[in-house]
């Protein structure tokens, strides 16, 4: 525990320090470093860190809750197959999942390769340095985060509650939003801060399915120490992305005991 | 897990079609990109729109190539010290946290969360300020003491839920049967976490061994691990060789989950490996 205590400690105390002129850093209290991190230049930085990370939440729930509903309601056999089948690619590493998409979206990439052979169009698409192409990555690398939870959930709950809903005249539609939402609402919330949570101090999929104008907190925080040696700069923004997410973890504990509380016994 | 009982009946009756069509796509959008890289790797020309021939020379440009061999030593060397440390420590402190009634001992159980929800991000860069702080080369040794911080709590979620269930009767029974302290643990208790510790070994290993972020900021010069040494070249373009590397990193991994489903099995255990990870024993 200390092992985690302290580097923590140390890392706060850089964050108010300053670099002397050969780049070294230096403690003191210079609390000017958290104001550079909303500074014009740095804060668009941070903002696109939580609004692409809401946006693989986002994409992660609508593709990963489907899957997780047709795996628990009519797996059926094959259930803790599918489960599994879901969980392997992430045992591959990170980087070599990223650089699948980099191969497939590259401007000589095979994506690229059939659609100007097919004559679709002349010239190939552009995928790579956008916006976009981080976003899959992201959602591409935390999306099994987020069908584990919302598919646990989904097979705590007697199905007979659904049969219920559609017995007493409810369409599928309402039969959903009345019954199995709420039943599986703890599963999403718990999918939505584990996908979120590595998603925001994501860098490896700014840096290489995006470009410079993609970069998130991660890419800042990287440079800060390995590049512009900048390290209580970079020390700062480390503790702004920690509290940020402090702050995301208490409000889920709370709403996790809160509902640990309600549910009935 | 109640038994499967297969109960079609009405559920086939109201099955959205749609759904099934949407989950095949998923798994197709989930495997094709790693399908396809493996296929690629024994593609006998450098490119990566059109497959000519079967060859292994990219496999062969990889083990000829003296720097990326150190890497891939140095990382499985990381690997094992990670593995073996983190599960001992790890293991001792699972026991500590479920055993000791102390007032610290609720607080703890907390603290010990944080690092598995912390951003990689923030851990790495906390563990390079401390080396630097104290003066420490970064060096291999660097990355195997970030690696074991991090990979103590896996162990110790994993373990601790197991060292729970455990029948604290039958050590009990054990210990009027005449066994001492040791012999109970290592006649009793021990036997019964046995599948925990080997599966969580497992996935340190695995977890370790893949790590990128956290070796990226405390690693030194040379040799670099694996991962830091893919990233630098994919930064760089896509080129074949890390078509084989990610292949064979890929078949290292399968390799290692399938040894966590089957070891216990082979062992004459009921529970698989990966059962003990999700929490649940598959029998």
């Amino acid at each position: 525990m200390l092992l985690f205590a302290i580097p923590l400690g140390i890392t706060l105390a850089l964050s108010f320090g300053t670099t002397d002129d050969l780049g070294n850093a230096l403690y003191g209290w210079h609390p000017e470093n958290y104001e550079q991190a909303f500074d014009p230049l740095f804060f668009p930085v941070l903002m696109r860190s939580v609004g692409f990370a809401l946006a693989t939440v986002g994409l992660c729930l609508a593709i990963g809750y489907p899957v997780a509903y047709y795996i628990a309601r009519f797996g059926g056999r094959y259930k803790h197959a599918l489960i599994a089948l879901v969980v392997l690619p992430f045992f591959v590493n990170y980087l070599v999942r990223t650089y699948a998409w980099v191969a497939l979206l590259a401007d000589e990439g095979l994506v690229n390769g059939v659609v100007t052979d097919t004559g679709i169009r002349d010239e190939g698409i552009r995928f790579l340095n956008t916006s976009w192409a981080v976003i899959g990555g992201l959602v591409y690398g935390y999306l099994a985060f987020m069908i584990l939870p919302i598919y646990a959930a989904l097979d705590r709950m007697d199905p007979a509650l659904i049969e219920a809903g559609k017995d007493l005249y409810g369409t599928r539609w309402n039969t959903f939003r009345h019954v199995t939402m709420p039943a599986t609402f703890q599963g999403v919330l718990a999918g939505a801060v584990l996908v979120f949570l590595p998603a925001v101090g994501d860098f490896v999929s700014a840096q290489l399915l995006g470009g410079p104008g993609t970069y998130m907190i991660g890419n800042l925080i990287q440079q800060q120490f390995l590049g512009a040696e900048n390290w209580p700069f970079g020390a700062a923004l480390t503790t702004v992305l920690m509290a940020f997410l402090a702050i995301w973890m208490v409000l889920y504990l709370r709403s996790a005991a809160r509902a640990a509380r309600e549910a009935p016994a | 897990m109640s038994a499967a009982a297969p109960a079609p009946g009405p559920k086939e009756f109201d099955r959205p079609r749609f759904l099934r069509v949407f989950t095949a796509l998923f798994f197709v959008f989930l495997f094709a990109p790693i399908a396809l890289v493996a296929l690629f790797s024994f593609n006998s020309t450098r490119s990566l729109q059109n497959f000519k021939g079967f060859s292994f020379q990219w496999y062969e440009r990889f083990f000829e190539n003296e720097s990326l061999r150190d890497s891939l030593i140095a990382s499985l060397q990381i690997a094992f010290v990670t593995m073996v440390v983190a599960t001992a420590l790890g293991t001792l402190l699972a026991f500590g946290l479920v055993r000791a009634r102390t007032r610290w001992a609720g607080s703890a159980n907390v603290l010990m969360l944080i690092p598995l929800v912390t951003p990689e991000i923030v851990a790495a860069v906390s563990a390079l300020i401390l080396f630097t702080q104290i003066g420490m080369q970064l060096s291999l040794a660097t990355v195997m003491i970030a690696h074991i911080t991090f990979s103590i709590s896996y162990v110790t979620v994993v373990i601790r839920a197991r060292l729970a269930a455990v029948n604290p009767e039958v050590e009990q029974a054990a210990l009027d049967l005449g066994a001492t302290r040791w012999g109970t643990l290592r006649l009793v208790t021990l036997p019964e976490l046995f599948p925990a510790i080997l599966a969580s070994a497992l996935l340190i290993f695995a977890l370790s061994f893949d790590d990128f972020v956290i070796s990226f900021f405390t690693t030194g010069e040379s040799p670099q691990p694996l991962p830091v040494r893919i990233y630098s070249a994919i930064r760089f373009g896509v080129t074949p060789t890390i078509n084989a590397i990610g292949t064979l990193m890929l078949a290292f991994s399968a390799f290692l989950i399938g040894l966590a489903i089957v070891m216990p099995r082979l062992l004459g255990r009921r529970e698989s490996g990966l059962g003990v990870l999700i929490g649940r024993d598959t029998a």
